[in-house]
C-alpha cells in the first residue's frame, strides 16, 4: 500500500533533493556535463537546490545590476540620423566616399542598390544635458534623459545581414545553436520571479523580428532558460487560460487530482523527476494566475499610462515598456523587447523620412519614461537597460524609392542605463564621416563582456561544456569597457 | 535550503574524474592512461600543448608521445619515464611559483591534488602511453570470463548482459529484476513504434504462455510499418530536416519524399552501409534510381538565406560548412566545426584536414540564395499533393484577394508614375513588365505582387495575402524534393584564413583526415567518402551509430558524449561492449533491425525501472546499467500516446506534412507572417512526424517538448520538464479534443459502471489497471466534478469524464516510457 497521499509536496519535495539529484543527472538532462553542475555548485556555493533550476543563484561577485531590460531596436537604427552628429558628413553631402574607406569592404546589397555618396543628416540635431550629449530632433523624449544614460558611439559588429547580425548581438555567434544572452544569464543567475518566467519577451512594430525564436533560444542550454515570448494581445503566454468551460474550481480539483496520482507514481518509481513535474505543474498553475495579473495596466495611475504612452487595448512599445517595469518588480531577471521595424534602405515602408519619424514616434517617449519611471521608483540603480540594434547605418546614401541608408557594422549607436553603468556619460567617438570608431572601439564581444560583469558574472567563468568544450557567450572574445562603469 | 552532505560531495568529485568512482585508479591499481591520464592532460593543458600550432606555447606538445618525451623549447624533459622527480612537467604542476605553475594562471584552469598525483604515479609507474581508444579500429573482444554462474545469477545467456553482469559483478551489483510484462510490452512497443500497445495486446502478451512470447512480440513490432516512423525521428534529427527554408525569411521548402524515403528505407531494413551511400552520394551511384536520388535530400536540410541583400556565395558556403559538420557529428562523432578557423585544440584534425573534407561538398549545383537551380530539385512528373477541399478553399481565397483589388486601380496609377527611376530598375523583371499593364487587365499574380510592393503594412490585404498564400500551399501542387547534384567542373577549394571565405590559403584537395585511414581513391569524389565510412579499418563508424542507437533505449550512450568520440569527449562505460557491437554490427552486415533485436532481447534492457536506494553512493547515474531508466517521450511521441490512447490516430503513413491546430499568433513570431490553417479530417490526427516544420516558428507543442531547431545536426535531444509543458498539456486546443475524445469513448466501450470505465481508461494511457488507491482518488474527482460546489452547478457525466481524462493525458506515466 502506497503512503497516505496527503503529503505535502513540498516538504516531499525537500526531502528527496539529493536522491533528485542523482535522478535527474542519470537522466541526463539537456547534456550537462556532470562536471560542469558541478563546478556550478562550487562556484554558487552549496546554497542552491538542484530541485529548481531557475532558484536565484549567487554571481561570481558582487554585481551592480540584478536585472536586464533590453530595448532591441530590430533592422538596425540609423545612428546618424539620432545621435552620431556629424557636421563633416552634412558639408560632404553628395560627395562620393573616400576609397580608402570602402576599399575590400562588403556591404549588403552590393550588387544593387548600394551607393557610395556620402548622406548627411537632414535632421536637427542640439546638446543636451550637463554631459552635452547630441541628440537629433527626432528623440525629444529621449534628450532630456541623457544625464541617466551612457551613450556609445563606436559600438562594432561582425556581420551585416540581418539574421545572422541579430544572431551575433544576442548570442555572441552569426551560426545557429548558441544560447542568447537572455538564456545565459538566467543559467547563471536564475530568476526571482516565483510565479513569472526569469526570461520574457516582448514584441511590437509591424512583423516580427529576423530570424525569429533563434534571438530569444538556449542553444545547447537546457529550455528551462529560453526566453518565453509574451503575446501582445490576448493571453501573454500560449495556454495560459482555463480550457472553455472549464471554470478555476473544476481546473483546480483537476489539478489536484493530477498531484496526488503524480506523487504516488514518484513513491514508487522512486523517480524524482516526477517531483520536478509536479513543481512544473504548480508553477504552471501560479502563472495562470499570474500572468493576466501582470498585464492587467487597471491598477497603474493614469499618469503612469500617460507618461508612457500607452493606450488601453492597443499593443504597442509603450505597453511593453510598462509590462518590462512590471516583470522586473516581479523578479524576472531577463525582459527583451523587439521593436521592428528600423531598416531605413528607402523602399516604401522603410524610408529614412515618414518611416524612420514613425519609428522613432514609437519608442522615443516610452523609453524615457521607463528610465525615468525606474528611476522614481528606486529599481534603476539594480536595473541595466540596453538600447539598440543589430548594427547602424552607413554614412553613404542608399538609392532606392528614396534615399536611404544601408547595413554598417563598423560604428554605430547603443545607450545603456542604470544597473551600475556611468551616467551621463558619452564613450566613443566615430571618425569626422561617422565610418569607423577611432577611440574605445566597443565590439559586441566587449559589450557581452561588459553587461555581465555588471550582472556580477565573469564571462570566461560563465560556461557550459558542450561538444566536449567549454562554450562562452563571449567565445573566446571580450574586453571589459572599464570606462562604461559607475 | 537542503545542502550536500560531505559524502555525497566526494562522490561527486570522484565522478567528476572519470566516470564512476570504480572507474578511477585506487592506490593499488596501477594507473591507465586512457582513462585516468588522457583526459586531464586533454582538459588542462592541450589548450596550450595540443594538436593547435597556432596557440602552442614553449614548443612543448603533450598529445603525441613523441613530443611530450622530447620537451619544449627549454629543453628540460617534460617527462621521464619511471622517474617523477627528473620530469619537468611534474616539477611545474607542483610548484608554487606563479611564473613557473603549470597550468599558468591566467588560463583558468587547475588541477586537483588528487590529479596531480595521478600523474606522478602514471610517471613514476613509466608514463605508459596509448593512442586515443576512438581513433583504433574495434576488434572483436571475447565474451568475459567472468559471465559464469553465480550463486547470484545464472551464466547470462545474452551476449549483452554478458559484458554489464561482469562489470555489476566486479562492483559486487546484482542487476534488477526484469519488469513486469505489462511494463514491458509498453516500453517495447513505444521503443520500436513509438506507440503504446493496445489493452488487447497487452492482455494477449500477459497471458501467452510460449517460451518465446517476448521475442514474438519483438519480431512483431520490428515488423509494423510505424517502426520506420519512430526511428526516422532521431535520423531526421540528424539531417536536420524541416519543411522551410530557415534564416530571416524561412519560405516553405518540399522536401517531404526525402522523410518519407528514411522512414521506408527503415522498413525494410536497408543496411545501414547502404543508408548512408544514398543518402551522401546516392545521386553518383552508377544508374542512380529516383529512390536514391530523393535519399541525398540528407544534405539537401541546409538552410537557404532568402534574405535580401545578401552575398549568396556566403550562404552557399555555410551551407558546405554545414554538411561538413554534420558529416562530423553523423558518422565520425567528431566535432569537426572546431577546425573551420584553426587547427583543432584537442584532436589530431588540422584546419587543412577540415577543408579537404570541405573539398567533397563543394561542387554541387544549388546555390546559396535558393533560386531554382538546374538538377538541385527531382520533380515528380505526374504527381500532386493536396485535397479536392483545399482547392476549393483557396479559390473562394483568391476570389476575395480579387474583390479587394479590384478597387485599387487608382493607387496604381499614382504608383507607376510615382516609382524613383533608381527604384524601378531594382525591381523583378516580372513586376517591372506588370508597371506597364494597366491594373484592370493584370493578372491575380501581377497585382498581389504590385499590391504588395507599393502597401506593405496593410493589415487587410496581408491576412488575405496570408491565407492564400497558406491554402495554395495546400492545394494541387507538383511534388518536387531538393536533391544534390554534382557541377560538371569541380569548384576550386582552398582553406579559408580563420574561416573566413573572403580570406582563401592554400588550394586544398578533397581528401580525408589523417588521423583516419586513408581513402585509397586517386581522385575521390562524394560516393568515395561514402564507401570510405564503411572501409573495414575505419574506426568510428559503426561505434558512433551502435552508440545512437544505445542511447535511445538507455537514456544515455556508452559513450556519453554521443557527438564527440574526441579526447574532450567521455571515454566509454564499456568499452568491450561498445567495440563487441560495433563489431557484430559490420559482421552481420549492417542490418539496423537486427541490432534492434539483440539490444532488446538482452535483460539488461528488459529490467525494471525502479530507483535502487541501494546504489545511491556507490552509482548513482546508473552507468553500470543495473536497472534500466524511466525516459520522458518525444515531443512527436507525446502527442502519438494521446492520440492513440483517445483512438483518433490516423495511421497514414507518408505524404506532404500537415497542419494540426495550434494557439492563434505562433506565426507572428517570425519576420514574414504565413498563415496557419489547420488541416481537416484525419490529417489533423496523423503522427507528430508529419506536423509541418517551420523553422522559425516551430509548432509550440512540439518545441515546449524540446524537438530540434533543425537548424543544425542534432544528435541527441534534451529532455527538459517546464511550467510551458504543464500548460500544454492541460490547455492546448489539441489537447483538449483528445481528453474530450478519450471521454466519448470510455464512456461507450467502458461499459455501465465508473469502475470498469475507469479501468479502460487507464490500460488505454498507461497499459494497466488502475491502483486501489487511484481509483479511489479518480472516483473522488468524479463524484467533485458532478457535485455543486460554491455555487457552481453540477457537471454532467461527460464533462466529469472529460476531467478524468486530462488526468490521464497529463500523468508523468502516460508520456514517459518506464
Amino acid at each position: 500500500m502506497p503512503p497516505p497521499l496527503s503529503i505535502d509536496p513540498a516538504l516531499h519535495l525537500s526531502q528527496l533533493t539529493r536522491r533528485h539529484f542523482f535522478s535527474r543527472c542519470a537522466l541526463g538532462l539537456g547534456g550537462i556535463a556532470f562536471a560542469s553542475l558541478l563546478d556550478e555548485r562550487r562556484l554558487h556555493g552549496a546554497t542552491a537546490p538542484f530541485a529548481d533550476p531557475l532558484a536565484p543563484k549567487a554571481p561570481h561577485f558582487a554585481p551592480r545590476a540584478k536585472n536586464v531590460i533590453y530595448l532591441f531596436m530590430a533592422g538596425g537604427p540609423s545612428q546618424l540620423d539620432l545621435f552620431d552628429y556629424k557636421p563633416r558628413l552634412i558639408e560632404l553631402n553628395g560627395k562620393p566616399v573616400p576609397p580608402s574607406l570602402i576599399e575590400g569592404k562588403r556591404f549588403a546589397f552590393m550588387g544593387t542598390s548600394h551607393g557610395n555618396q556620402l548622406l548627411g543628416t537632414r535632421r536637427t540635431f542640439a546638446r543636451h544635458g550637463r554631459s552635452g550629449a547630441w541628440v537629433s530632433d527626432l528623440f525629444p523624449h529621449t534628450a532630456r534623459i541623457v544625464d541617466d544614460l551612457t551613450i556609445v558611439q563606436s559600438c562594432a559588429a561582425d556581420l551585416f545581414n540581418h539574421a545572422p547580425a541579430k544572431l551575433f548581438m544576442n548570442t555572441g555567434s552569426g551560426q545557429f545553436g548558441r544560447p542568447s544572452m537572455g538564456a545565459w544569464v538566467t543559467y547563471g543567475l536564475g530568476s526571482e520571479a516565483n510565479n513569472l518566467p526569469g526570461f520574457v519577451v516582448l514584441q511590437s512594430g509591424p512583423r516580427g523580428p529576423r530570424g525569429g525564436a533563434v534571438n530569444w533560444g538556449t542553444g545547447f542550454l537546457p529550455t528551462t532558460y529560453q526566453g518565453v515570448p509574451f503575446r501582445g494581445q490576448g493571453d501573454p503566454i500560449l495556454n495560459l487560460t482555463n480550457p472553455a468551460g472549464i471554470s478555476a474550481l473544476r481546473q483546480r480539483q483537476t489539478l489536484d487530482a493530477l498531484r496526488d496520482l503524480n506523487l504516488q507514481q514518484a513513491v514508487a518509481t522512486g523517480d524524482a523527476e516526477i517531483h520536478t513535474r509536479i513543481a512544473a505543474y504548480e508553477m504552471a498553475s501560479r502563472m495562470q494566475a499570474s500572468a493576466p495579473e501582470l498585464v492587467d495596466l487597471s491598477r497603474e495611475s493614469p499618469a503612469t499610462l500617460q507618461r508612457y504612452g500607452v493606450e488601453k487595448g492597443t499593443p504597442s512599445f509603450a505597453r511593453n515598456c510598462l509590462i518590462a517595469r512590471r516583470l522586473v518588480e516581479r523578479g524576472s531577471r531577463f525582459v527583451q523587447l523587439y521593436h521592428t521595424n528600423w531598416d531605413s534602405h528607402g523602399g516604401p515602408g522603410e524610408n529614412l523620412e515618414s518611416d524612420f519619424e514613425a519609428r522613432c514616434r514609437e519608442v522615443d517617449q516610452a523609453q524615457a519614461a521607463l528610465v525615468t519611471d525606474l528611476k522614481e521608483r528606486g529599481m534603476l540603480k539594480d536595473t541595466l537597460v540596453i538600447w539598440g540594434g543589430e548594427f547602424g547605418r552607413t554614412p553613404m546614401g542608399e538609392n532606392r524609392d528614396t534615399t536611404g541608408r544601408n547595413h554598417h557594422i563598423d560604428a554605430f549607436t547603443m545607450w545603456f542605463a542604470g544597473g551600475g553603468t556611468k551616467a551621463g556619460t558619452i564613450i566613443g567617438e566615430t571618425d569626422e564621416l561617422g565610418f569607423n570608431a577611432i577611440t574605445e572601439r566597443a565590439h559586441v564581444h566587449d559589450l557581452h563582456a561588459t553587461i555581465l560583469h555588471l550582472l556580477g558574472l565573469d564571462h570566461k567563468k560563465l560556461t557550459f561544456r558542450f561538444q566536449g568544450r567549454d562554450f562562452r557567450l563571449t567565445d573566446v572574445h571580450g574586453n571589459i569597457l572599464t570606462s562604461l562603469l559607475a | 535550503m537542503p545542502v550536500l552532505c560531505p559524502t555525497s560531495i566526494s562522490v561527486l568529485l570522484l565522478v567528476t574524474l572519470g566516470l564512476a568512482p570504480q572507474s578511477i585508479a585506487g592506490p593499488g591499481a596501477p594507473v591507465d592512461f586512457t582513462r585516468d591520464i588522457k583526459p586531464i592532460l586533454s582538459d588542462t593543458c592541450y589548450h596550450c600543448h595540443g594538436p593547435d600550432a597556432g596557440s602552442r606555447k614553449s614548443g612543448l606538445r603533450l598529445d603525441r608521445q613523441a613530443d611530450a618525451l622530447a620537451g619544449g623549447k627549454s629543453g628540460l624533459a617534460a617527462i621521464v619515464p619511471g622517474q617523477p622527480d627528473a620530469s619537468e612537467l611534474i616539477a611545474r604542476i607542483f610548484s608554487s611559483d606563479p611564473d613557473e605553475i603549470m597550468p599558468a594562471p591566467d588560463s583558468h584552469r587547475t588541477l586537483t591534488a588528487n590529479q596531480k598525483e595521478l600523474l606522478r604515479r602514471w610517471i613514476a609507474e613509466g608514463a605508459g602511453w596509448k593512442e586515443h581508444w576512438a581513433y583504433v579500429p574495434p576488434t572483436r573482444p571475447s565474451l568475459p570470463a567472468q559471465a559464469a554462474a553465480t550463486d547470484r545469477a545464472p551464466a547470462p545467456a545474452h551476449p549483452i548482459d554478458a559484458f554489464i553482469h561482469a562489470r555489476l559483478a566486479e562492483a559486487r551489483i546484482t542487476p534488477s529484476p526484469e519488469a513486469p510484462r505489462r511494463v514491458l510490452l509498453r516500453r517495447l512497443a513505444l521503443d520500436l513504434t513509438g506507440l503504446p500497445p493496445t489493452p488487447a495486446e497487452v492482455d494477449a502478451f500477459e497471458r501467452d504462455p510460449r517460451p518465446d512470447a517476448y521475442e514474438r512480440q519483438v519480431d512483431r513490432l520490428l515488423a509494423s510499418p510505424h517502426h520506420g516512423e519512430r526511428w526516422a525521428r532521431p535520423w531526421l534529427d540528424v539531417a536536420r530536416y524541416a519543411d522551410s527554408n530557415g534564416y530571416s525569411v524561412d519560405a516553405p521548402r518540399q522536401i517531404w519524399k526525402y522523410r518519407d524515403w528514411v522512414v521506408a528505407a527503415l522498413n525494410r531494413d536497408l543496411p545501414y552501409d547502404q543508408f548512408v551511400i544514398e543518402q551522401l552520394a546516392g545521386d553518383l551511384l552508377p544508374n542512380a534510381t529516383v529512390d536514391q536520388k530523393v535519399a541525398t535530400g540528407f544534405n539537401r536540410n541546409t538552410q537557404i538565406n532568402q534574405e535580401g541583400g545578401i552575398d549568396p556565395e556566403q550562404f552557399r558556403i555555410e551551407s558546405v560548412m554545414d554538411r561538413v559538420a554534420t558529416f562530423g557529428s553523423a558518422f565520425l562523432g567528431l566535432t569537426l566545426a572546431c577546425s573551420q578557423c584553426h587547427d583543432h585544440k584537442f584532436d589530431p584534425l588540422p584546419q587543412r584536414d577540415y577543408y579537404r573534407l570541405f573539398a567533397f561538398f563543394n561542387s554541387t549545383v544549388d546555390d546559396g540564395h535558393g533560386k531554382s537551380t538546374p538538377g538541385a530539385t527531382l520533380a515528380f512528373e505526374g504527381e500532386v499533393s493536396g485535397t479536392e477541399a483545399a482547392k476549393a478553399a483557396a479559390d473562394e481565397a483568391r476570389l476575395d484577394l480579387e474583390a479587394f483589388l479590384d478597387a485599387r486601380g487608382g493607387d496604381f496609377a499614382r504608383w507607376r508614375v510615382e516609382i524613383h527611376p533608381d527604384a524601378r530598375a531594382q525591381l523583378s523583371p516580372a513586376l517591372r513588365a506588370a508597371l506597364d499593364i494597366p491594373w484592370a487587365q493584370q493578372t491575380l499574380a501581377q497585382r498581389r505582387s504590385v499590391y504588395g510592393y507599393f502597401v506593405r503594412d496593410h493589415a487587410d490585404f496581408q491576412q488575405r495575402v496570408e491565407k492564400l498564400n497558406a491554402l495554395e500551399r495546400l492545394e494541387g501542387k507538383a511534388v518536387t524534393t531538393l536533391v544534390m547534384s554534382e557541377l560538371p567542373e569541380p569548384r576550386a577549394t582552398t582553406v579559408f584564413v580563420k574561416g573566413d571565405f573572403t580570406r582563401p590559403g592554400d588550394p586544398v584537395s578533397p581528401g580525408t583526415p589523417a588521423i583516419l585511414p586513408p581513402l585509397a581513391a586517386e581522385k575521390p569524389t562524394r560516393l568515395d567518402l561514402a564507401r570510405w565510412l564503411f572501409q573495414p579499418d575505419q574506426p568510428l563508424t559503426a561505434r558512433v551509430m551502435v552508440n545512437r542507437i544505445w542511447q535511445v533505449y538507455f537514456g544515455r550512450g556508452l559513450v556519453e558524449t554521443e557527438n564527440d568520440f574526441g579526447s574532450q569527449g567521455s571515454a566509454p562505460s564499456h568499452p568491450e561492449l561498445l567495440d563487441w557491437l560495433a563489431t557484430e554490427f559490420a559482421a552481420g552486415g549492417w542490418s539496423m533491425k537486427a541490432l534492434h533485436r539483440l539490444i532488446v532481447t538482452s535483460a539488461t534492457y528488459r529490467q525494471q525501472s525502479l530507483a535502487r536506494p541501494d546504489l545511491e553512493l556507490s552509482d548513482p547515474l546508473n552507468h553500470l546499467l543495473s536497472r534500466q531508466t524511466r525516459l520522458r517521450l518525444d515531443a512527436e511521441l507525446v502527442r502519438d500516446v494521446a492520440l492513440v490512447a483517445s483512438g483518433l490516430l490516423a495511421p497514414r503513413l507518408g505524404g506532404p506534412p500537415v497542419f494540426p491546430p495550434q494557439p492563434d499568433g505562433v506565426m507572428n513570431l517570425g519576420q514574414s507572417r504565413r498563415a496557419w490553417i489547420p488541416s481537416t479530417g484525419d490529417d489533423r490526427h496523423r503522427r507528430g512526424l508529419y506536423t509541418h516544420f517551420w523553422r522559425a516558428t516551430p509548432h509550440p507543442a512540439a518545441a515546449v517538448f524540446d524537438a530540434p531547431d533543425a537548424f543544425s545536426a542534432c544528435t541527441r535531444r534534451i529532455r527538459s520538464n517546464t511550467p510551458l509543458q504543464a500548460l500544454t498539456l492541460l490547455n492546448d486546443q489539441q489537447f483538449i479534443e483528445f481528453a474530450e475524445a478519450l471521454a466519448a469513448r470510455v464512456l461507450q466501450e467502458g461499459g455501465n459502471d465508473d469502475t470498469g470505465r475507469l479501468d479502460l481508461a487507464f490500460r488505454l494511457c498507461l497499459s494497466r489497471p488502475p491502483t486501489a488507491t487511484e481509483r479511489s482518488r479518480l472516483l473522488e474527482l468524479l463524484r467533485q466534478i458532478q457535485s455543486p460546489q460554491n455555487g457552481e452547478p453540477a457537471g454532467s457525466a461527460r464533462e466529469a469524464w472529460i476531467a478524468v481524462a486530462r488526468v490521464l493525458l497529463n500523468l508523468d506515466e502516460t508520456i514517459t516510457r518506464a
